[in-house]
């Protein structure tokens, strides 16, 4: 199961097909790793059809609205073949409508990578995994999980404040300039507040004996497995094999340029 | 890089990325709204840029408020990982362009080698963040198939909101924050704490 392999390797595993992805601008690359990234998330995880698509779909929407745009105004490179439709002063051809697919595509292959992650990760293990295997300062792991767990209280606290404004008699606020004061009302003291919790959380780890000293030794060890490198060679090696064989069908593009 | 860094210091970025990353979540849907407002003009990529500069606020705050290198990457860096943790839609992607965004805003404040803070700087700093943005997204987000005059304006655009809601709105909730006093064990606590001493004297 995906949700037990190693948070750091997971990120790799997700983050080196993001960012090779960017380097193709056919459809047929995309189209074939998306539909291997969602095969891996039901096969492999526990996460429900249903949830899956809730989060999902809201983007499908919002990316159809920037390859609109994106097949109006397309590069010159992007400009070739027959002319499809005309309106406006825009003309929108073969190519153009190629390459908007293409990124649409990318995007939604960003999505449903990242959906693998975030679905399958747990924050703390992720943070504790950073600080073991990436050997990121402890000082800043904890400090970050202590201000993670803080998260919880700034609603709190935001109705508290609310509370005490309605109490002294401030209502809502009218008006542009009304909102612009609002937003002061609010904004500083509650970073006020948070900057007073973060020197109080500083002190109360120093005076229990944290020193941030690296060699330290952690109640959850994370290790890496042999498992964790097969996850993490199987993302990236389909990606490779999705590469070779839109080469090898002779769809693959490479910023822009066609390679067979 | 962390050893001459107090303790208090490194728990008030971390707490910073934290407020800032709730911010940057609820950010993108005020993005999303305006990307559905000019899609019917074609313009829906457009949305994003407007408010860009929003995303690197946390840079210019903390370096302005603790004033040693780093500060601005680093808090940058924590608010993008936060995001992850909260669960953003961009998952770990985020990491890399926060880290693209905070070495940005870093590059302004090492040319004056960390010891100018004027409002220039910051604006100039919300001004390479953008810039150092743009190029990762001209990559990332296939930019690259853009008509020119589209990706010019995107930029223009971006640019601007750099400056204005990372540099100057940056600046301005500093200063607040610092009126406050809760700032008073940071570099920018400290200085406000001189001026006045200053003025009182003479």
């Amino acid at each position: 199961m995906i949700s037990s392999i190693n948070p750091t390797v997971k990120a790799g595993a997700i983050l080196v097909p993001g960012v090779l992805l960017g380097l193709m601008f056919d459809i047929f690359t995309p189209l074939v790793y998306l539909i291997f990234i969602i095969l891996v998330t039901f096969a492999f995880t526990d996460i429900s059809l249903k949830r899956w698509l809730l989060i999902f779909s809201p983007f499908v929407l919002f990316i159809v609205s920037f390859s609109w745009t994106r097949m109006l105004y397309t590069s010159e490179s992007f400009q070739g073949g027959a002319i499809l439709f005309e309106f406006w002063y825009f003309q929108v051809t073969t190519e153009a409508l190629m390459v908007s697919i293409s990124l649409a595509l990318r995007s939604l292959c960003f999505i449903a990578l990242s959906l693998l992650f975030i679905l399958t990760t747990d924050s703390t293990k992720l943070m504790l995994s950073l600080m073991q295997q990436l050997k990121l300062p402890p000082k800043i792991t904890y400090g970050v999980l202590a201000g993670y767990r803080f998260l919880p209280t700034f609603k709190h606290e935001l109705e508290i404040l609310r509370q005490a404004h309605r109490i002294r008699g401030v209502g809502r606020a009218k008006g542009i300039k009304g909102r612009l004061q609002q937003f002061k009302r609010y904004s500083i003291p509650l970073l006020a507040n948070a900057i007073r919790k973060a020197e109080r959380v500083a002190n109360a780890m120093e005076s229990k004996g944290f020193t941030g000293d690296r060699n330290r030794t952690h109640y959850h060890e994370m290790k890496v497995r042999r498992r964790d490198w097969v996850f993490f060679g199987s993302m990236v090696g389909a990606l490779f094999l999705t590469v070779f064989m839109s080469y090898y069908f002779g769809y693959l593009n490479i910023f822009g340029r066609e390679i067979n | 890089m962390t050893n001459k860094w107090h303790l208090k210091e490194i728990v008030l970025l971390s707490i910073l990325g934290v407020v800032f990353a709730v911010i940057y979540l609820l950010a993108y849907g005020v993005g999303q709204g305006l990307v559905g407002f000019l899609t019917p003009f074609g313009l829906g990529p457009l949305g994003y840029e407007f408010i860009f500069g929003i995303w690197f606020i946390v840079s210019i705050i903390a370096a302005y408020i603790i004033r040693k290198p780093g500060a601005a990457f680093t808090s940058e860096l924590i608010a993008g990982t936060v995001q992850v943790l909260i669960g953003s839609p961009a998952g770990p992607m985020l990491i890399i362009s926060a880290a693209i965004q905070g070495l940005g805003a870093e590059f302004a404040f090492a040319v004056t080698k960390w010891r100018d803070y004027r409002l220039r700087v910051l604006i100039a700093a919300g001004v390479f963040a953008a810039v150092f943005s743009f190029v990762w997204h001209f990559y990332q987000s296939g930019f690259f198939a853009y008509a020119i005059g589209l990706v010019a304006v995107m930029f223009i655009i971006r640019i601007i909101s750099g400056a204005l809601l990372a540099g100057l709105l940056g600046k301005w909730i500093s200063d607040q924050l610092a009126k406050t006093g809760v700032l008073r064990g940071y570099a920018l606590g400290k200085e406000l704490q001189k001026k006045r001493e200053r003025n009182d004297a003479a």
